[in-house]
């Protein structure tokens, strides 16, 4: 239903974009109007492009300047000197645009150094780059500056502005539609798993390196063609005009005021922007308009950093009341200013409303509490082993697993195998290699030798998300899930790219049985800062069994947890393994281990110890001193 | 010009962005803030020169007199704002971003958009010159090399031999422990801040002595600045002077091999590449061993 | 003398310790034993001021220090050897030891201190120049003792000094903790190393899922078969 609405918001704007130029013909509005509203629908392509690499994936670029100066370059050269199709140059623009972003992307998301601050710097490279290239080829521009023509159109459009309002809708509707659809389709989603957590995500099955490469496409190729439809407005391109800081600063302010995590809050930015700046501008006071776009900044990151949308979709009556009944009165009394005018107040006391105290943030895990059904805790049979070739061989082989981090031995050689329907408990002291095995296992780390067999194919060398198709899934000591996401949706992701991929509704249907599996049904709709610590873990387990693993790394899923909580975590590992699924247990409490272990692994300063059944590995007296150290009557050895 | 002429030209120039890029590495590296209003600082350190050399007959390398303080109470100020708001490393820089792009539209707003410069008669070094050998140096660029590799030397010298430059470095490598041996963070970032303030105002001076300035001059300096950060590793201190040294010199050359619009192409090429293969830095921290 | 009553420690909303009680007197070396995840190391960190108790107190000579921020905490007498020994790897050795004395009181004692830790432990001298990283794991533990000892502290706080290092080290380790005790120092041990541990203690508590089980003397706490089981589970 929240998808429905967002159709219909879509298509909306679409017969809105239509209708415009058809009313201006019989209506005698200026011809300012359609360039002020293409003015806004340029900056929507552009912010909106910008977010979906940047908002959804949180891969934050300084260099939106670097797309959209290729589709500008690229209208100017190939249109504007040598007098190419228009319309096929735009496309060109687009696709150059999108070729660039794919570049950057196969330099960039390789390394994982490059996050964060150091990857925002990498982009901001760019603009730089290209600039020196335009500037140096006189085949380009040489630093002259290119004229580009008023291009041929139908007469249907005539005049310009109108033409051009109609190109603009085109793109801008484009940059909507490529938002809106990435929103409710795993390719979205894949996004915000990597925003929140990216090796979570990969450890989940994400295909990360892919999904990020679609997002910087997605935003050179809209970047791009709004860059080459610009450039026939403009009339006379520069490279100072074009490779600025003008349009990465406004693509940032336009999602950062919006909403960076929603397909439409850079259309709103752009929409609170183009606006505020246009009032300035007639005003006579576009001496300010930096001072107030540094204020908004300011201010936003300060006291707002979640964006506009949020505050709207608290109280969305009351937001949207107020802003057609100032839009609306004052056109109807026509005592003060223009059309714009009336805009830039039904914004501003939007805004205002929006920003009054009070109006709760929907707290969703309380809205829908009373409408799951109990008996949550049925042994549901939702998992299935992996396809069985009939004997009960062993499912995981490690053999002679060694990890060397700089000069330390974290292991040093260890084998181990885990059969079909075990429960394996690994314990050792801290710092023995538990969760470096865990890591090496599901592909987080590489070992520094050794194989490791997973239903006979080896997974040493494959990427995180490859083993968890075939079969691993992990848990983390300290939760990590996705913190954007609910409860439910968190599982979701999980399915969506797990080893029986499904679509979002079909995954959000399927979550509740992996939670009811868990326990934690009624909180579906929280979010994961709304939920204890325990919560959270069995969250981690229940987001883990949803991509139907075959095997099952539990690291200390228990850690910090109270005895009550405790009992309850060892009934949720006994169901998950009566569902079918194999199981390593690293846990520190032992008397855990011993309870749900069918043999324990004991590890100790990198190499397996001892192993076998548990009551009898524990009287083991190589594992009492490796617990309790040199023994008063046995020392040394 | 020689090839060798271009390189000592080009590197002179680059010990400049060297020193404008010490107080944003150094905050970026012990405080965890990259603060983009260090930009601003230094524009207003150079139209303050400007303005005081001009109205009140200072001679300009005088004015860091009032400017030095009054921009290190300014940087101090917002590393407190920084502080009391609790900003992570990343808001940092769209906040600064936001207070970079209101100074300069108040620079503009009160000394105008137009190319600010002081008369020869109240900066009289602009017009000399020094021969060395064989070759002819302008004053002012030998002037801020010499500021430049001062500060850096000092910076270095506070940074390993006092209490407080020690606890800084103390303070970038685990602020948990740091805390437990009694270092508090917040005076020594501070104080950080405001000396960081100082060197902008500064290097906003020796801007303003080599060459005219315009309110959007910050938006110039940043790609440059940036690349030299990176390149000379965020916190080292002589990273950011030899990597100042280094873009002058590449940028002069290729300037003079293939022309001026070349050279951001070239710098910037060696960040992406620098980035990509060494992303702590070109210079070793320290000799180890 | 150091009183702690009735501490109850979260994380967040997950409760870590519950109504933990215990004292430490002069020159005294108390051991608190217990599992991994026991909730040792958190009992250390709480001390330190780097947790802040929901409830109870700690007290140090008649001076309430619970809500005392870190930083200050090395003033009140307190210094800390962290587990995994967190030095500042990429400056000196030399330059470790300044930090730990650090605060101005430990800092009119600089030098009378260098001399006391280089007369202990003389690999740090010779060593002065080097980068912390560079040093042996066995050198790295000396240094962190040693810079937690510049701060002139009189209660050292040592979280698993022996972890990760090879036997014959660990009985330096554990030499250099009976000479620094033997200077006066007192001293909570928090080591995984329970026998050892229990050995040159006077005093011991026994800690179980974050609570005090059992405590006292620490020969009579080696010869507990409840000590091996909490420890071992079985």
């Amino acid at each position: 239903m929240r998808h429905d609405r967002g159709w219909i918001a879509l298509a909306a704007i679409g017969v809105g974009l239509f209708l415009v130029p058809v009313l201006w013909e019989v209506t005698d509005f200026a011809v300012f109007y359609l360039v002020f509203l293409s003015g806004i629908l340029f900056w929507v392509a552009q912010a909106t492009s910008w977010n979906i690499l940047s908002g959804y994936s949180g891969y934050f670029s300084f260099g939106q300047g670097a797309f959209y100066g290729v589709g500008v370059y690229t209208m100017a050269v190939l249109f504007g000197r040598h007098g190419w199709n228009w319309l096929l140059v735009i496309l060109i623009g687009g696709v150059l645009a999108m070729l660039l972003g794919l570049g950057i992307g196969a330099l960039a998301f390789r390394l994982s150094s490059l996050k964060g601050e150091i990857f925002a710097l990498l982009t901001l490279a760019f603009p730089f780059i290209l600039a020196g290239i335009v500037r140096l080829f006189d085949a380009i521009d040489g630093g002259q500056g290119v004229v580009v023509p008023v291009p041929s159109f139908p007469e249907l459009l005539a005049p310009f502005q109108k033409f051009y309002f109609v190109l603009s809708s085109a793109v801008a509707l484009l940059a909507l539609t490529v938002a809106y659809l990435m929103h409710r389709t795993r390719y979205g989603w894949a996004l915000f798993a990597i925003r929140d957590d990216e090796a979570a995500a990969e450890g989940l099955g994400v295909p990360t390196f892919f999904h990020k490469m679609i997002a910087i496409g997605a935003n050179g190729l809209i970047g791009g063609l709004s860059g080459a439809v610009v450039a026939l407005n403009l009339g006379f391109v520069s490279v100072e005009g074009t490779f600025n800081l003008t349009v990465p600063l406004f693509v940032i302010v336009m999602s950062v005021l919006g909403s960076r995590n929603h397909w439409a809050g850079p259309l709103l930015g752009a929409v609170y922007i183009h606006t505020l700046q246009n009032q300035l501008a007639s005003g006579g006071f576009e001496g300010w308009s930096l001072i107030v776009l540094g204020v908004i900044l300011v201010l936003l990151m300060l006291l707002a950093p979640e964006g506009l949308m949020a505050r709207f979709t608290r109280r969305p009556a009351l937001a949207g009341g107020v802003f057609v009944s100032v839009l609306v009165g004052l056109g109807l009394l026509r005592v003060w200013g223009d059309p714009v005018s009336w805009l830039a107040a039904a914004l501003g006391a939007t805004a205002v409303v929006a920003f009054l105290p009070g109006g709760s943030a929907r707290v969703p895990g309380l809205v829908t509490a009373g409408m799951m059904t109990g008996d949550e805790g049925d042994p549901l049979d939702v998992t299935s082993i992996p396809p069985s070739d009939g004997s009960d061989g062993p499912l995981l082989v490690a053999t002679d697993v060694a990890k060397n981090f700089g000069g330390v031995k974290a292991l040093r050689g260890v084998s181990m195998s885990v059969v079909k329907g075990e429960l394996v408990g690994l314990v050792g002291p801290n710092g023995s290699g538990k969760t470096t095995l865990v890591n090496i296992v599901s592909g987080a780390f590489s070992p520094t030798s050794g194989a490791i067999l997973l239903n006979g194919t080896e997974i040493v060398g494959s990427r995180p998300h490859r083993i968890a198709h075939l079969g691993i899934a992990r848990t983390y000591q300290i939760p990590r899930p996705f913190s954007s996401l609910t409860v439910r949706d968190n599982v979701a992701v999980a399915i969506m790219f797990g080893r029986e991929p499904r679509r979002l509704g079909a995954s959000r249907q399927a979550a509740g049985e992996y939670l009811d599996l868990v326990g934690l049904g009624r909180l579906a709709d929280a979010l994961p800062g709304q939920v204890n610590l325990h919560e959270r873990q069995l969250l981690e387990m229940a987001r883990a069994i949803a991509t139907k693993p075959g095997l099952l790394l539990l690291d200390e899923a228990m850690a910090g947890l109270n005895p009550v909580e405790i009992d309850n975590a060892v009934e949720v590992v006994q169901r998950i393994r009566a569902s079918g699924v194999s199981i390593v247990l690293v846990e520190h409490l032992l008397r855990v281990v011993n309870q749900l272990a069918t043999r324990i692994v004991v590890l100790d300063q990198g190499i397996v110890l001892a192993e076998g059944d548990p009551g009898l590995v524990m009287k083991d007296p190589a594992v009492v001193k490796a617990y309790l150290g040199r023994q008063a009557d046995a020392p040394g050895d | 010009m020689s090839e060798l002429q271009a390189a000592i030209f080009g590197a002179l120039g680059g010990s400049l962005f060297g020193l404008m890029a010490l107080g944003l590495s150094m905050g970026w590296g012990f405080l965890k803030n990259i603060n983009l209003a260090h930009f601003a600082m230094i524009l207003l350190g150079g139209y303050l020169t400007v303005d005081l050399a001009t109205n009140l007959g200072m001679s300009p390398v005088a004015t860091i007199v009032i400017t030095a303080p009054l921009l290190f109470l300014v940087g101090a100020l917002v590393q407190a704002g920084f502080e009391r708001f609790d900003v992570s490393e990343f808001n940092s820089l769209l906040i600064s971003y936001g207070l970079l792009i209101i100074t300069v539209q108040v620079v503009t707003n009160i000394w105008t958009a137009d190319y600010q410069r002081m008369a020869p008669d109240v900066n009289p070094l602009a017009a000399e010159s020094l021969r060395i050998g064989p070759f002819v140096f302008p004053a002012p660029t030998l002037l801020a090399a010499a500021f430049a590799v001062a500060l850096v030397v000092l910076a270095q010298f506070v940074l390993e031999k006092t209490y407080a430059g020690r606890a800084l470095q103390a303070f970038g490598q685990d602020r948990q422990i740091a805390s437990a041996f009694g270092i508090d963070h917040r005076m020594l970032g501070v104080l950080l801040a405001g000396a960081s303030g100082a060197s902008a105002a500064i290097a906003g001076m020796l801007i303003a002595v080599g060459e005219p300035l315009i309110p959007f001059s910050p938006f110039e300096w940043i790609g440059r600045v940036f690349a030299i950060v990176i390149l000379g590793g965020i916190g080292n201190v002589k990273g950011t002077l030899y990597a100042g040294l280094l873009v002058g010199a590449v940028s002069g050359v290729v300037a003079l091999a293939w022309g001026p619009s070349a050279s951001p192409l070239v710098v910037f090429s060696l960040v992406v590449l620098a980035l990509v293969f060494r992303p702590q830095g070109l210079f070793p921290r320290k000799a180890g061993h | 003398m150091l009183r702690v009553t009735d501490l109850d420690v979260y994380y967040g909303d997950a409760q870590a310790l519950w109504d933990i009680s215990l004292t430490v007197t002069d020159a005294e070396v108390v051991s608190i034993v217990g599992s991994n995840g026991s909730g040792k190391s958190t009992l250390v960190n709480t001390i330190m001021g780097m947790l802040v108790p929901r409830r109870g107190r700690i007290i140090l000579d008649d001076v309430d220090i619970t809500d005392m921020p870190g930083h200050r905490m090395c003033r009140a007498g307190v210094a800390i050897v962290p587990e995994g020994r967190r030095l500042f790897p990429a400056m000196t050795v030399r330059d470790n030891l300044d930090l730990g004395a650090f605060n101005p009181a430990a800092r009119a004692r600089h030098a009378e201190s260098l001399e006391w830790v280089h007369t202990l432990f003389p690999r740090l001298a010779e060593r002065r120049a080097q980068v912390a990283g560079s040093l042996s794991g066995g050198e790295q533990q000396m240094l962190a003792l040693g810079r937690a000892l510049m701060a002139q502290p009189w209660l050292l706080l040592m979280d698993e000094p022996s972890l990760g290092l090879a036997p014959v080290v660990v009985d330096e380790v554990f030499d250099a903790i009976e000479t620094v005790n033997g200077e006066g120092v007192s001293i909570v041990l928090v080591e995984q190393n329970v026998q050892r541990a229990l050995d040159i203690s006077s005093r011991a508590y026994l800690l179980a899922e974050g609570r005090i089980v059992l405590e006292g003397d620490a020969k009579e706490m080696a010869q507990n078969p409840e000590v091996r089981r909490a420890v071992l589970g079985v």
